[in-house]
């Protein structure tokens, strides 16, 4: 009955507006906003022995909108689950509700936020509240927030909330305060440009300890200077998280036992011209996981608000490539910023510590590898490991006592490694296509804690569009991942056709044709045998407005966007999404 | 049914074509502020806004595909391309050196917490946007291979 409220109210919403255009009238109210809704029907699957779920029709719907009056914008997100939110978002997401609220008042030098608000401090590896819903991540902060600029050269922020959870706020208080100043513009210099930026972030949360032996209220602080001249640039942040609890991973609780502060180094250089750009990028992490409250909360028994992205302050993306290919994306890094010391298994781990190195060049046309029309190549090259030190987990008398001491510089086990080239050429005004080869390491005892298993995957990928009259195209793509250790080979093929700008339809499939069982393997049994994970659907679009379906089984595991994961069960079944803005 | 609604409620909604442009700051790839509303104000200039990713593919296709013709496009009408990168902190170092590796000649915009693209209501890129005269007066979502002289014909007609 909700649901349908809502759709009867965002009728009656788009004939006022309907209204308000043809009207004409000179506009001082101003009305804008999105809708976007994703179902899925899952489906049974006898071939993988899936049956079924027990609310087989799921659904995510977000409306968002935005009324303009001068100065002021009020803005409301409501947000729809049902039966229920799709497999594996976080439970907590449940039913129809009002997701977020706020009143935002702005000028030339303020803007004032009462409500939810999103806001990122530096690359956010203290503080970034955000949305993304193909993540299931919405945590956003429910207080105040304000914003000042004296010019555009001076920004100062000053934040307290507390941080959403599901429809709810987690019970941790938030303060920021951050500071940007652009050096060479106040200083009128145009031959070079210089800013730093400073900011704070604490969390206070009363503990249950009677006698603490951490501080309730965590301070973390920032620094961080970007600096460039002609074609090169260099830019440094160094993040220090005051002392607190050690989060016991094994349990998901805190000890009073262990005090550990936490820090995050990163720094960024490159160079870059016309046709050619070279960056690297190194951190370290160590203990840097900081939730808006200490123990992440259990959501059913055996998963935790960790597992669902929820309750997390900071952002520790993985600094590795996002490639797109499909098989590329089977064995993914997620970044390990957080201390786990667990006796069952031997792993020790405080952080990480590792680098990215990124080689654009353009071969101009004509030359001898640019041909007719160019040819253009990104190399890139990640090596990721666990931070060098002692680490103990017992104490003299044999109980469970976890403890670590790091070194700055040096380094342990390997977590993971991508080195991958891309060529992409154009062969002709309408055929062009690309070739890429990657090499994957991926520890995932160390990684994931579970199986003890060693994978390095060889992928080539090879991709080409070929451009016929009237916008019409066809995509077609292969590729073959070898993988011993684990589920051995793999052959994926997909072609695309876009009819023309509004209507395209694809199929693509992922053969696991080397699947042998074995005593160890990532999967653990799930989808047993030389399996075909195909998928194929169709979009139309125009305008702001999308609207896709899908047919298909979606393989177990991360799906991940910016560097954040998320585990999807293994399914089959139909999905609808639509999108508009307004 | 209730998709059903839902459907004929989208349908509503494409019809609003005109929006207005929002109250925007955001950062310069060269670190200077930027405000959308006021900076692009040109008389009957035309600015593309394509948000992109250094992540996502057809984005790069179709900004590849735009930079081949882009001077020809310039010197038929007064037009500017911006390329908001939406990339987070994850992959916005990648941002420069791509860019210049791969030879565009467009403005860079860095929106790395997605203010300026959530502002618009976008869910997926690629994505762009032509404003004119403080007005938005053409909106196109995802990448058409081969869409560009299309997309210049509806430039002209703008």
């Amino acid at each position: 009955m909700k649901n349908y409220l809502l759709v009867v109210f965002s009728l009656f919403l788009s004939t006022l507006l309907q209204a308000q255009e043809k009207e004409k009238a000179p506009v001082k109210g101003l009305l804008s906003g999105s809708f976007e809704s994703t179902g899925q029907w899952y489906l049974n699957d006898k071939e993988r022995d899936l049956e079924q779920d027990s609310i087989p029709l799921r659904s995510n719907s977000y409306l968002s909108l935005n009324y303009n009056y001068g100065n002021f914008t009020a803005g409301v997100q409501a947000e729809s689950y049902t039966s229920e939110a799709l497999l594996n978002y976080n439970p907590k997401f449940t039913k129809t509700n009002l997701g977020i609220y706020f009143l935002n008042y702005k000028t030339k030098k303020i803007d004032a936020t009462l409500g939810h608000f999103y806001e990122q401090f530096g690359s956010g590896l203290l503080l970034r509240s955000f949305e993304d819903r193909s993540l299931g991540i919405n945590n956003a902060l429910r207080g105040g927030k304000i914003n000042f600029r004296p010019n555009d050269n001076i920004s100062l922020t000053a934040l307290y909330g507390k941080q959403r959870t599901g429809f709810d706020v987690s019970k941790g208080s938030v303060f920021g305060f951050d500071s940007n100043v652009n050096v060479s513009s106040l200083l009128k210099k145009t031959n070079y440009e210089l800013s730093f930026g400073l900011c704070y972030v604490g969390r206070y949360e009363k503990s249950y300890f009677e006698k603490p032996n951490f501080s309730e209220l965590t301070n973390a602080y920032s620094g961080r200077i970007s600096f460039s001249k002609s074609n090169f640039y260099i830019n440094g942040e160094y993040n220090f998280k005051s002392e607190d609890a050690l989060l016991i991973a094994a349990t998901n609780k805190v000890t009073n036992d262990i005090i550990k502060p936490g820090s995050a180094a990163l720094i960024n250089f490159g160079y870059s011209k016309k046709g050619l750009g070279f960056d690297t990028t190194l951190r370290r992490l160590e203990n840097m996981t900081f939730l808006s409250e200490r123990e992440p909360q259990f959501i059913g028994i055996e998963r935790t608000s960790l597992f669902f992205n929820d309750r997390i302050m900071n952002f520790l993306p993985s600094l590795t490539k996002q490639n797109h290919s499909n098989l590329s994306n089977i064995y993914v890094y997620q970044a390990q910023g957080g201390v786990n010391i667990d006796p069952t298994n031997g792993i020790a781990k405080a952080g990480e510590i590792g680098g990215q190195v990124d080689f654009f060049y353009d071969f101009k046309k004509g030359s001898l590898f640019g041909g007719k029309y160019g040819t253009k190549i990104a190399l890139n090259f990640s090596n990721w490991y666990n931070l060098g030190g002692t680490y103990t987990f017992e104490d003299q008398f044999g109980n469970y006592a976890p403890n670590y001491k790091t070194n700055f510089f040096s380094s342990k086990q390997k977590y993971y490694s991508d080195y991958n080239i891309e060529i992409s050429k154009k062969f002709s005004s309408k055929v062009n296509g690309s070739l890429s080869y990657i090499n994957q390491y991926y520890n995932n005892r160390y990684i994931t804690g579970a199986a003890n298993l060693l994978i390095k995957t060889n992928i080539i990928a090879a991709e080409s569009t070929v451009k016929f009259a009237k916008s019409k195209s066809i995509t077609f793509g292969i590729e073959h991942m070898w993988a011993d250790t684990d589920r051995k080979d793999w052959f994926a093929s997909s072609i695309e056709y876009n009819h023309n700008a509004n209507w395209s339809i694809y199929i693509n499939d992922m053969y696991n044709y080397g699947y042998d069982i074995k005593e160890k393997q990532i999967s653990n049994g799930v989808d047993a045998f030389k399996i075909h994970f195909y998928n194929f659907g169709g979009s139309y679009k125009k305008g702001s407005t999308r609207i896709a379906l899908n047919y298909g089984r979606q393989r177990g595991g991360l799906v991940c966007a910016g560097g954040v994961c998320r585990f999807v069960p293994q399914s089959t079944g139909v999905t609808l999404s639509l999108s508009t803005s307004f | 049914m209730r998709k059903l609604h839902l459907l004929l409620l989208l349908f509503g909604f494409l019809s609003y074509s005109q929006q207005n442009v929002p109250n925007i700051k955001t950062t310069s790839i060269d670190g200077k502020t930027v405000s959308i509303q006021t900076d692009f104000l040109e008389k009957d200039k035309l600015y593309i806004f394509s948000f992109w990713a250094t992540w996502c593919s057809p984005c790069i296709q179709e900004l590849d595909a735009i930079n081949e013709v882009y001077e020809d496009w310039k010197k038929n009408l007064n037009v500017e391309l911006i390329a908001v990168s939406t990339d987070d902190s994850r992959t916005q170092k990648r941002v420069k050196p791509l860019v210049n590796g791969k030879g565009w000649n467009y403005t860079i915009l860095l929106d790395t917490n997605q203010e300026f693209k959530r502002s618009l209501g976008i869910s997926n890129i690629p994505y762009l946007i032509v404003i004119k005269n403080g007005k938005i007066v053409f909106t196109e979502n995802g990448h058409t291979p081969g869409n560009e002289d299309k997309l210049f014909e509806k430039l002209k007609s703008l």
